[in-house]
């Protein structure tokens, strides 16, 4: 009863404001080719001149949790610091033969659907080891999937602190204000990870919102 | 062939451990059931089912699910205190395999359930009420289906586990 009440009041996440780290621990949540490991890349070519994964237009391009230490982005406001933990995409459903769809043969499509269950599993594992995180939508995608529901659920209640990141606003049928509109409650931001448009605004709201 | 439906109200899944209500989703769906939850399941549980179907996953038969949970975010704040303080959950939690739920979408005013029957559905699942025998006459008739579940305010009446197709 107490924890409920507690909860409720969200006394954890008021202690946890306080509680200000120097150096936090970002991971990048969401569905499957929202665009986390282009953002990763991103910020990591930006400020540490270097790539960090590969990206792909077949689901399940990362299946294995890739870090970025030791970042510093310079912003307005001081020296963001954060170590990036770029996860696998959250999906609830792994077919091989959408691979074979792609052009993979039978042997690789299979083990990369095998891979890709396991690295579902392991991003779930990890909801215990990250501060704070950037949940990472599609903006030409329909924002009110279980995914996303489930990913930012479980952020709540673990009272870790999220910002939600509209990506892909470059594209032509992008709508950033749907995700918006299903996420009231939650900061959002739009950008292009793939050109870069908006990523100033994203440092300054992980400074703002999740420092 | 058609399309089994089971409806487990909240007496039934409240009374099993986080584990026991994932394993018993599992194997409904593993038998092709779709299974619509009276009770929603948490954040945390909705987390524990993706990883279990994950590693049930195999790529002959099984490849994972479609499921969405509809929240009662019109309560009143008075009945969501006390929903908070005594744990309960509400909502609604609408289950089912990939192979037979094609999509689940949010619309203004409910959830769309897309799904197509396929032969040897439920056939391990259990009978009740709405088993086959009570099965709508044109169930069998079209192969693919586009079921419409409103959300209730009331909370259903439901006291049991029963099926219907």
């Amino acid at each position: 009863m107490f924890d409920g009440l507690k909860k409720f009041l969200k006394l954890d996440r008021l202690i946890k404001k306080f509680k200000k780290k120097k150096q936090i621990q970002l991971g990048f949540y969401g569905p499957v080719n929202a665009g986390k490991t282009t953002l990763a890349n991103k910020i990591s070519l930006d400020w540490l001149g270097k790539e960090v994964g590969t990206v792909s237009e077949i689901p399940h391009e990362t299946r294995h949790i890739q870090k970025i230490e030791n970042v510093v982005v310079k912003t307005n406001n001081g020296a963001l610091k954060m170590n990036i933990v770029d996860m696998p995409g959250i999906a609830t459903q792994v077919d091989f033969k959408s691979f074979e769809e792609f052009g993979l043969n039978e042997e690789d499509a299979r083990a990369r659907a095998k891979e890709a269950t396991k690295g579902v599993i392991e991003a779930i594992k990890w909801l215990d080891n990250v501060d704070a995180v950037l949940v990472v939508m599609d903006s030409a995608a329909d924002p009110y999937t279980q995914v996303n529901i489930t990913v930012i659920g479980n952020l709540e209640a673990r009272d870790i602190p999220l910002i939600v990141v509209a990506n892909k606003i470059d594209l032509e049928n992008a709508a950033p204000a749907s995700i918006e509109n299903a996420f009231p409650q939650h900061v959002v931001v739009p950008i292009s990870a793939a050109t870069g448009e908006n990523l100033d605004k994203l440092y300054q709201a992980i400074q703002e919102h999740l420092t | 062939m058609g399309i089994q439906l089971d409806f487990v109200s909240s007496d039934v899944i409240s009374s099993k451990s986080s584990l026991e209500k994932i394993d018993f989703i599992i194997e409904k769906i593993k038998n092709n059931v779709i299974v619509i939850l009276e009770e929603g399941l948490s954040p945390k549980e909705e987390a524990e089912l993706i990883e279990t179907t994950m590693r049930e996953i195999d790529v002959k038969d099984f490849h994972g699910i479609e499921f969405y949970r509809i929240d009662h975010k019109e309560m009143r704040l008075r009945d969501r205190l006390a929903n908070y303080i005594s744990g309960r959950k509400t909502g609604m939690t609408i289950v089912g395999p990939t192979r037979m739920v094609e999509a689940i979408k949010k619309e203004s005013d409910g959830i769309s359930v897309l799904a197509k029957a396929m032969k040897g559905t439920g056939k391990k699942g259990k009978g009740g009420k709405g088993s086959r025998k009570n099965a709508r006459k044109d169930d069998t008739k079209k192969s693919e289906k586009k079921k419409q579940v409103k959300k209730h305010k009331k909370k259903p009446k439901d006291t049991g586990e029963k099926s219907a197709e």
